[in-house]
C-alpha cells in the first residue's frame, strides 16, 4: 500500500511563487527523511497531505485516501507537528494533549488515559501539570510531539522536530522520533533541512528542491554505496596523487587527502605499494561514504555548467 | 521489541511491581467530526467563562453575570418587602436597560474564545484533525451565543421566582408565569444569537484580543451615538429610521414585534417603521456576521 502518493502536485502562492512544481511520487511505510532547503516547498508538502492548503493543481493520496475528498478520514489517522510554536501558554500539557486527543475523536477517558502515557513516552513528568507558557522550547517541541502522536496515528508528519532545541535536545528529539518509527511502527515523515538529522533517523529520503523531486530512494542506497577510498597522508599527497594516475587509477589530491575511485579490490595493494615507495607517513585510509550533501552538491554544480 | 520485553518483566522495587508499559496502540473508537465539533463546542463554552483556567480568567465574566443578576435580585427583594409596589424591571425591558453589560461580556468574552487560537497559532492544530473549519467556526460562534444565552436568561429567571416566592399562591402564580415562557426564553435567544454573530464577526479577524474588544465596544458606542443624533437632529425621514443604526434598538424591535411588550423608553417607539423591519434587518445582520465568521475561518492560513 502506497503511504504517500502524489501526482504532477502543484502549488503557487500568487502568480510568481511557485512552492510545488508537478511533483510526482510515491512513498511507502517507514521513517521517510523530507529534505529541502528553507523555501524549497516541504512545509507546502506537509500541509497539502493534511488538507490544510488546497493544491493549486495535481492530486495527493494519503493511505489511499484523496486529500481533496476525505480530508477529515485522513486527518484522523495522521499526527501532525509543524514547525512553528502552536501551543497556547494558559493552559496545562495534560489538559492541552488531552483535548487534542478529543479533537482527534478519542472518547473522553481514552484521551486521558492515552494523554498519560504519551507525555511519559515524550519524558515529560511532574511539569505537565503547569502551564505551557512556562516551558522550555525543548519541552514545548515535546508537547507538540506528544499532542501529534496522542491518537495513536498511523501517519505522522513531524515539520522541523528539532527546531529551536540545542543539540542535546537535538539528540533527545531525534531519538525520540526514531523509536517512535521504528518500536510502535508508526509511518513518519520528518522534514528538515538538516541533512544530518535525516540521515540518523531515516530509513528513506526525498529530497526535493525548488518544488521539485530531487531525489527519492532509500538511505542506505546512497550513504552505503560508496566508491571512493580517502587516503590521508601527512605530506606528499600531490605526489601519491600522481604515481597513482599513472599507475592506471582515477584519483585527485583534495588537501592532504587523496581520493582514490575504487571499482573493486584492486587499488588498495597499489595504494600500498606506492605509499611504501614513496616512503610516505599514512595516517588514515577510508572508505567514503557517499554523504547526503554530496546529492545537492552534484546538483549545485549541474546549475553552474548550465 | 524492548519495550514489550520490559512490560512482561516487571521490576520489583519496595513498593511493588513497577510496569513500563511504554507506548501503547489505541485500537478503540474513534469518534470523528461531530464528537471532535460538540467537545469544542463545550470546551469553549467553559472557556468563556474561564472554567479549568486560572482564577484569574473568572473575574470578568462571573464579575459581569452578577452585575447581570443583580438588578433582577434586588428588584425580586423589594418585592418581597414591599408587595405591589412597582417594579422598574419586566421581562421586557431588562435586557434592554442591561445592554451595556451584555456588550461588556460579549466585548471581554468574545476574544477570549477566538484570538488566542489565531495568536498561538493553535488552529494549525485544529485544522489538522478531524475537525473542518466550518465546525471550528460554528462550534466557536455557538459557544458564544450559549454563553449569552446563560447570561440574559439566568436574570430573567430571577424575575421569574421573585414574581413566584412573592405571590401567596405559589402554584398558581407558577400558572400565570407559564404563558410568559416566550418572553422569558425568546429575548434572551434573540439577544444571543444576534450579539454572538456580531462580536465573533469582529473578534474572528484579529490575533489581538484588545483590538477586538475595542472595536466590539466601539461598535455599540458609536452606533448608539449616531443612531441617538440623528435621531434627535435629523429630519423627516432620517429621524424616522436613525434609531435603525444602533443594533440594540434592531433587536428591541425583533423581540416587541416577536414575543411583544413595547418599551416606553427604547427607541423602537421613535421609529416610524412596522416591527417586522427591525426583526428582518436583525436576522440579515445575524446571518452576514456569521457568515463573515465562516468566510474568515476558510481563508484563514493554518
Amino acid at each position: 500500500m502506497a503511504l504517500i502518493s502524489t501526482n504532477a502536485l502543484t502549488k503557487r502562492y500568487g502568480s510568481s511563487v511557485v512552492a510545488l512544481d508537478a511533483l510526482t511520487l510515491d512513498v511507502e511505510a517507514g521513517i521517510i527523511g523530507l529534505v529541502g532547503a528553507n523555501g524549497a516547498g516541504k512545509s507546502t508538502l506537509l500541509k497539502i497531505l493534511l488538507g490544510l492548503l488546497k493544491p493549486t493543481s495535481g492530486s495527493a493520496t494519503v493511505m489511499e485516501m484523496d486529500v481533496a475528498t476525505q480530508g477529515p478520514e485522513i486527518r484522523q489517522y495522521v499526527g501532525y507537528l509543524p514547525e512553528h510554536d502552536c501551543l497556547p501558554p494558559d493552559v496545562s500539557a495534560t489538559d492541552f494533549v488531552s483535548h487534542m486527543g478529543r479533537m482527534a475523536g478519542l472518547p473522553a477517558a481514552a484521551a486521558r488515559e492515552r494523554t498519560a502515557e504519551v507525555l511519559r513516552h515524550v519524558g515529560l513528568y511532574e511539569e505537565r501539570y503547569r502551564a505551557i507558557g512556562g516551558y522550555s522550547t525543548g519541552m514545548k517541541q515535546r508537547v507538540k510531539l506528544a499532542q501529534a502522536i496522542v491518537h495513536d496515528p498511523k501517519l505522522l508528519l513531524l515539520d522541523e522536530p528539532t527546531n529551536g532545541l540545542d543539540p542535546a535536545g537535538r539528540d533527545e528529539m531525534l531519538d525520540l522520533v526514531k523509536r517512535t518509527g521504528t518500536e510502535f511502527g508508526i509511518a513518519t515523515v520528518v522534514a528538515s533541512h538538516l541533512l544530518g538529522e535525516i540521515e540518523r533517523v531515516c530509513t528513506f529520503l526525498l529530497a526535493i528542491d525548488n518544488g521539485k523531486l530531487l531525489q527519492s530512494a532509500p538511505i542506505a542506497s546512497f550513504v552505503e554505496r560508496t566508491g571512493t577510498l580517502g587516503v590521508e597522508v601527512e605530506e606528499g599527497a600531490d605526489a601519491l596523487a600522481e604515481r597513482l594516475v599513472a599507475a592506471g587509477l582515477t584519483a585527485r589530491a583534495d588537501g592532504r587527502t587523496v581520493l582514490v575511485d575504487c571499482p573493486d579490490e584492486r587499488p588498495y595493494d597499489i595504494v600500498r605499494d606506492v605509499i611504501d615507495d614513496l616512503g610516505l607517513a599514512l595516517t588514515r585510509l577510508e572508505q567514503r561514504r557517499h554523504r547526503l550533501e554530496d546529492l545537492f552538491r552534484a546538483e549545485g554544480r549541474t546549475d553552474d555548467a548550465a | 521489541m524492548t519495550q514489550r520485553d520490559a512490560a512482561v518483566t516487571p521490576r520489583e522495587s519496595a513498593t511493588g511491581a513497577i510496569y513500563d508499559l511504554g507506548y501503547q496502540s489505541y485500537d478503540g473508537p474513534r469518534l470523528g467530526r461531530r464528537a471532535a465539533f460538540s467537545t469544542l463546542f463545550w470546551a469553549s463554552l467553559r472557556a468563556v467563562f474561564g472554567l479549568g483556567r486560572s482564577g484569574r480568567s473568572k473575574i470578568v465574566p462571573w464579575g459581569l453575570t452578577a452585575i447581570m443578576l443583580a438588578p433582577a435580585a434586588v428588584a425580586g427583594a423589594i418585592a418581597a418587602i414591599a408587595p405591589g409596589a412597582p417594579s422598574p424591571f419586566s421581562y421586557d425591558n431588562y435586557l434592554w436597560e442591561l445592554q451595556p453589560i451584555l456588550a461588556l461580556f460579549l466585548a471581554a468574552q468574545a476574544p477570549e474564545l477566538v484570538s488566542s487560537d489565531q495568536r498561538n497559532r493553535v488552529l494549525s492544530l485544529y485544522f489538522s484533525h478531524a475537525l473542518a473549519r466550518s465546525d471550528y467556526a460554528l462550534a466557536k460562534l455557538g459557544a458564544m451565543a450559549a454563553a449569552l444565552l446563560i447570561v440574559g436568561l439566568a436574570p430573567m429567571l430571577v424575575l421569574l421566582l421573585a414574581t413566584v416566592l412573592a405571590s401567596p399562591d405559589l402554584l398558581g402564580a407558577l400558572g400565570d408565569q407559564a404563558g410568559n415562557v416566550v418572553e422569558i426564553i425568546g429575548s434572551p435567544l434573540i439577544y444571543a444569537l444576534a450579539l454572538a454573530a456580531l462580536g465573533m464577526a469582529i473578534a474572528s479577524f484579529t490575533p489581538r484580543r484588545a483590538y477586538a474588544t475595542g472595536a466590539i465596544i466601539a461598535l455599540f458606542l458609536v452606533t448608539a451615538a449616531v443612531g441617538g443624533i440623528l435621531t434627535e437632529a435629523g429630519r423627516g425621514r432620517i429621524s424616522q429610521v436613525a434609531p435603525l443604526i444602533n443594533p440594540f434598538v434592531l433587536l428591541d424591535g425583533t423581540r416587541d414585534w416577536l414575543v411583544g411588550g413595547t418599551i416606553a423608553r427604547s427607541p423602537v417607539t421613535r421609529a416610524d417603521v412596522p416591527l417586522p423591519v427591525f426583526g428582518i434587518l436583525a436576522a440579515v445582520i445575524t446571518l452576514v456576521a456569521a457568515a463573515a465568521v465562516l468566510w474568515r475561518y476558510r481563508r484563514i492560513a493554518a
